[in-house]
C-alpha cells in the first residue's frame, strides 16, 4: 500500500472536523421546538395518555423507579425482592436523585425516557409542570385507585380532574411536641384557640424550656411553620395561589394578621432563630429542652433516632377563636407516583406501582419509614405511627405552601415571616415580599 | 597504572529517511494524521464546552421551561428583565460583590503572608503549610457543615466560646442577621482556600534570587523594604494568578452557599450562581440560560478589569 493512501489528507480531516463541528451545531439545536413570539402559548404540554387497566398476568421486563429519596432504599430493596419474587420475569432498579438534583437532571432522563418507567415527584410545581409536559400517563382506568383515600390523593390529577399520579406519602407538616414535657408543664390539652396557644408557650417558656423550636435560619423547614399559622387566617383555602395568581397580595390584611402573629411568637422560639438550622433543633427536641419541633411529623424518625424516648404528638397553633377555626391541622400528599407516558415497559411499570399500592406491601413502607400513607386499610405497627393515626380523620388542610407553583414567590413569602421574627416590621416585610411577587408572576 | 581519557562520542543522532528530511514544511503537513490527535480533546471540548454554550444562547431568547417540546422565541425580553426588572438577580449581584471583595481581599492578602513565613523548607514550615493546605482537600459540603456548627448561634463554637469567656454581649446570629450573613459566608472561603493559594505563593516567592535580597541588605534594606520592593513585584504573577482564580472561585461558590444556608438559600445569602440553579429549579430554563450567560460575562469582565489594574503596577505580568 502507498504512503498516500494509508495516510489521512489534511484536507479529508479537515472535512471531518468540520463535520464534527456541524454536527456538533446542529445537535446544540436538539431540545424544544422554538415557535415565534405571539404564535400561541409555548407550553401548552402533551396530551395525556390513559392507561388500559392492569393486567393479571405477571409483570415481565424491567423496570426503573427513579425517585429522590436515598434513606428509603433499603425498604423498597424489601418490597422489590418481594415483587420479584411475585413476578419472576420482572426486575425493578431504583435510580436514585438526590433531591436537589432531581428537578435539574434526572427529571431530564425521565422526559427522555432513559430512566423512571414509573417515577415520583413532589407535589405543586414539579408535579404540575411534569404532568404538563405529559410524563405521566394516566392512572384513572385502575382498579387499585380506589384502595387510596380519594381525599388524599387529589393532589395527584391534572386541571381536568383526571387522575395521573398517586400520591403516596402522607405526612404532617405541622409542629410535633414532647408530650411529656407539656404533661409535665400541667398543660392538660392542647389549646384550641391563639390567646390558649400563646399561654402554652409562657408556660413552656416560665418551666425552663424552649417553647417552639424553629429552625429560621434554613428555608426549607422554616417554611413548614406558615402551612398552619395560614390556614385558619386564610380567607379562603386557595389564598396562596391566588397570591401568585395576582387577585390577592399579602399586604392584605389577613396576611399582615398573620406576620403580626409571627411577632407574638418571637420570644417564644429560640434566641437568633433566624440563624438556626433543624439539625440542631432537633437535639434540642430529642433532649427534651424545647416543648414544640416547627417542622413535621417527618423528623420524627430523626430525633427517634436521636434518643427521644417521650410520646410525640402533633400540634397546630390555631390563629384564631375555637368557634372560627375550621381546621385543625395540616398534612401533605406527596411523593406522587407515575407511570412514564415516554418510556417503553409500561406494562411492567403499572405492575410495580399496583403492588405498592397494595394495603399489606404499604405497610411495609410505611412501618418502614415511619411515615403515613395515601392507601386505605394499611396496618400502621410502627408506635409513632399508630400514636398520631387519629390524624388521619381530623380536619385537616393540604399543606398551603406547596400552592405555589413559582419557587421565588414561595420563598419571598416565606422569607417576610422570617424576617418579621428578626425584627423588621410586618408592613415593611410584607411590602418587600409583595415588591418581588409583582417582579415574578407572569 | 595510567588511565587513558577518551573524549566521550556524541550521542548518536536518529536520521530522517531521505525521502523525510526537513524541506521546510511543518510536521503537521508532512504528516496529515497528527491532525488525529487533537480530535479526542477537541471531541470533549465541542460535547462538554461549545455546545452547552450554543445550547445556553439558544435557551437564552426562549421562554422553555425545561420540560416542554415547545418554546417560544422572546428576543431580549429574558435580558431585558435581568436587567431592569428582577431584584433577586440584582441582590444575588450585590451579594455576588461584597463576596467576592472580601474573598480576594483577605484570601490574597493572608496566603501571601502565610507563603512569606513559610517559604523555607524547613521541617516545621512543611508541617504548618500541611495544616493550613489541609482545608483545601476537605469537600465543600463538609465544610459547610462544620462551619453550620461553628456558626449556630445557639449551640455554636463561637457563640459558646464567648458566653464562656464573658463576652456575650458580642455573640451574633452570624448566618441569621441578614446584613451580615454574607460576610460570614466569606471568611468561610477565605479558610477554605488560603492554604491552595498559599502554595501558588510559596511557588512564586521560592523562585525569587536570594542575590536580591543579599544585595538589598548589603545597602541597608530594612525587612519591610525588601518586602516591599523585591518580594511584591516578585510576586505579582503569583498575586494575578491567586486574585483571578479567588475571583471566579467567588462567583463559583455554590456548594458553599447551599451547604451553608439550604437549598434555596435565602435572599442574603444568594449569590448569582445559587440564583441561576434556582431559575433552573423553578422550571425557568430561558431566563436562568439568560442569567448564565450575564453571569458569564460579568466574571470575564471582572477578571479583565482585574488584570489590567494588576498589569497597570507591574507591567511585566
Amino acid at each position: 500500500m502507498s504512503d498516500q493512501n494509508s495516510t489521512l489528507s489534511r484536507r479529508r480531516l479537515l472535512h471531518g472536523l468540520g463535520a464534527v463541528g456541524l454536527g456538533g451545531a446542529l445537535s446544540a439545536c436538539v431540545g424544544p421546538t422554538i415557535t415565534s413570539r405571539g404564535s400561541g402559548s409555548a407550553t401548552g404540554g402533551a396530551a395525556a395518555q390513559v392507561l388500559p387497566p392492569v393486567s393479571d398476568t405477571p409483570a415481565t421486563g424491567s423496570v426503573s423507579f427513579a425517585h429522590w429519596r436515598a434513606e428509603d432504599k433499603a425498604v423498597f430493596d424489601t418490597l422489590i425482592a418481594s415483587f420479584v419474587k411475585a413476578n419472576p420475569k420482572a426486575t425493578v432498579t431504583q435510580d436514585i436523585s438526590p433531591s436537589n438534583d432531581y428537578q435539574s437532571t434526572a427529571l431530564q432522563k425521565i422526559k427522555g425516557g432513559t430512566i423512571g418507567t414509573a417515577f415520583v415527584a413532589f407535589r405543586g410545581a414539579q408535579f404540575v409542570n411534569m404532568n404538563k409536559a405529559g410524563l405521566y400517563a394516566g392512572l384513572g382506568a385502575q382498579p387499585f385507585v380506589d384502595g387510596y383515600f380519594a381525599e388524599l390523593i387529589k393532589a395527584g390529577q391534572a386541571t381536568s380532574r383526571a387522575q395521573m399520579g398517586l400520591p403516596y406519602q402522607l405526612v404532617f407538616n405541622m409542629p410535633i411536641f414532647n408530650e411529656d414535657a407539656f404533661e409535665a408543664a400541667g398543660v392538660g390539652s392542647v389549646p384550641t384557640d391563639w390567646d390558649g396557644f400563646l399561654a402554652l408557650c409562657e408556660t413552656l417558656k416560665s418551666k425552663g424550656l424552649t417553647p417552639i423550636a424553629w429552625p429560621g435560619g434554613e428555608p426549607a423547614n422554616s417554611g413548614q411553620l406558615i402551612n398552619s399559622m395560614a390556614m385558619n387566617n386564610m380567607p379562603t383555602d386557595t389564598a396562596f395561589a391566588d397570591i401568585e395568581a395576582g387577585t390577592r397580595k399579602v399586604t392584605d390584611d389577613w396576611f399582615l394578621a398573620m406576620l403580626k402573629q409571627y411577632q407574638q411568637l418571637t420570644p417564644y422560639f429560640e434566641a437568633n432563630s433566624t440563624g438556626t438550622s433543624s439539625e440542631p433543633l432537633q437535639q434540642l427536641f430529642a433532649s427534651g429542652k424545647a416543648g414544640m419541633l416547627a417542622t413535621g411529623s417527618f423528623h420524627i424518625g430523626a430525633v427517634r433516632k436521636l434518643g427521644a424516648k417521650f410520646p410525640i404528638g402533633l400540634i397546630a397553633p390555631i390563629t384564631v377563636a375555637a368557634d372560627k377555626a375550621k381546621y385543625e391541622g395540616i398534612y401533605n400528599a406527596t411523593f406522587i407516583l407515575g407511570v412514564n407516558a415516554a418510556g417503553t415497559g409500561q406494562d411492567a411499570a403499572l405492575k410495580w406501582v399496583e403492588f405498592l399500592s397494595d394495603p399489606v406491601n404499604a405497610a411495609v413502607y410505611a412501618n418502614g419509614t415511619s411515615q403515613h400513607v395515601t392507601v386505605k386499610n394499611v396496618d400502621y405497627t410502627n408506635p409513632d405511627l399508630k400514636h398520631n393515626a387519629s390524624w388521619l380523620a381530623k380536619k385537616t388542610l393540604l399543606a398551603p405552601r406547596f400552592q405555589f407553583t413559582n419557587l421565588d414567590i414561595r420563598a419571598a413569602v416565606e422569607a417576610a415571616c422570617v424576617a418579621v421574627v428578626g425584627g423588621t416590621s410586618p408592613d415593611q416585610a410584607a411590602e418587600k415580599a409583595q415588591a418581588v411577587i409583582d417582579q415574578k408572576r407572569k | 597504572m595510567s588511565t587513558t581519557l577518551t573524549p566521550a562520542s556524541p550521542p548518536e543522532t536518529p536520521t530522517l529517511p531521505t525521502s523525510e528530511k526537513p524541506s521546510g514544511r511543518s510536521p503537521m503537513a508532512a504528516h496529515p494524521a497528527l491532525w488525529l490527535f487533537p480530535v479526542p480533546a477537541l471531541v470533549l471540548y465541542v460535547t462538554f464546552f461549545v455546545i452547552p454554550t450554543i445550547q445556553g444562547v439558544v435557551y437564552s431568547v426562549t421562554d422553555w421551561d425545561g420540560f416542554s417540546p415547545t418554546a417560544q422565541f422572546v428576543g431580549l425580553d429574558n435580558f431585558i428583565t435581568i436587567f431592569t426588572n428582577d431584584d433577586l438577580f440584582r441582590n444575588a449581584f450585590s451579594n455576588n460583590i461584597k463576596f467576592m471583595l472580601v474573598v480576594v481581599v483577605f484570601q490574597t492578602i493572608f496566603s501571601l503572608v502565610l507563603a512569606v513565613f513559610l517559604t523555607r523548607n524547613s521541617k516545621s514550615s512543611v508541617a504548618l503549610r500541611s495544616i493550613f493546605f489541609f482545608p483545601t482537600i476537605l469537600s465543600s459540603v463538609s465544610v459547610a457543615f462544620i462551619w453550620k456548627f461553628i456558626y449556630d448561634p445557639n449551640f455554636g463554637l463561637i457563640n459558646t466560646v464567648l458566653d464562656a469567656v464573658g463576652l456575650d454581649q458580642f455573640q451574633s446570629a452570624f448566618l441569621g442577621n441578614d446584613a451580615q450573613a454574607i460576610y460570614w459566608v466569606a471568611i468561610t472561603q477565605v479558610w477554605f482556600h488560603v492554604g491552595q493559594m498559599m502554595i501558588i505563593y510559596i511557588a512564586g516567592l521560592q523562585q525569587i534570587p536570594q542575590e536580591l535580597y543579599e544585595s538589598a541588605q548589603t545597602d541597608g534594606a530594612s525587612r519591610w523594604q525588601q518586602f516591599r520592593h523585591i518580594t511584591l513585584p516578585m510576586v505579582a504573577p503569583a498575586t494575578a494568578i491567586v486574585m483571578a482564580y479567588t475571583t471566579v472561585q467567588s462567583f463559583k461558590a455554590f456548594d458553599l452557599i447551599l451547604g451553608l444556608g439550604g437549598n434555596p438559600p435565602k435572599s442574603s445569602l444568594d449569590i448569582l450562581s445559587t440564583r441561576i440553579y434556582s431559575g433552573f429549579a423553578n422550571s425557568q430554563f430561558g431566563y436562568a440560560a439568560a442569567e448564565s450567560l450575564v453571569f458569564m460575562a460579568l466574571i470575564a469582565s471582572i477578571t479583565w478589569i482585574q488584570r489590567r489594574a494588576v498589569k497597570a503596577t507591574n507591567p511585566d505580568v
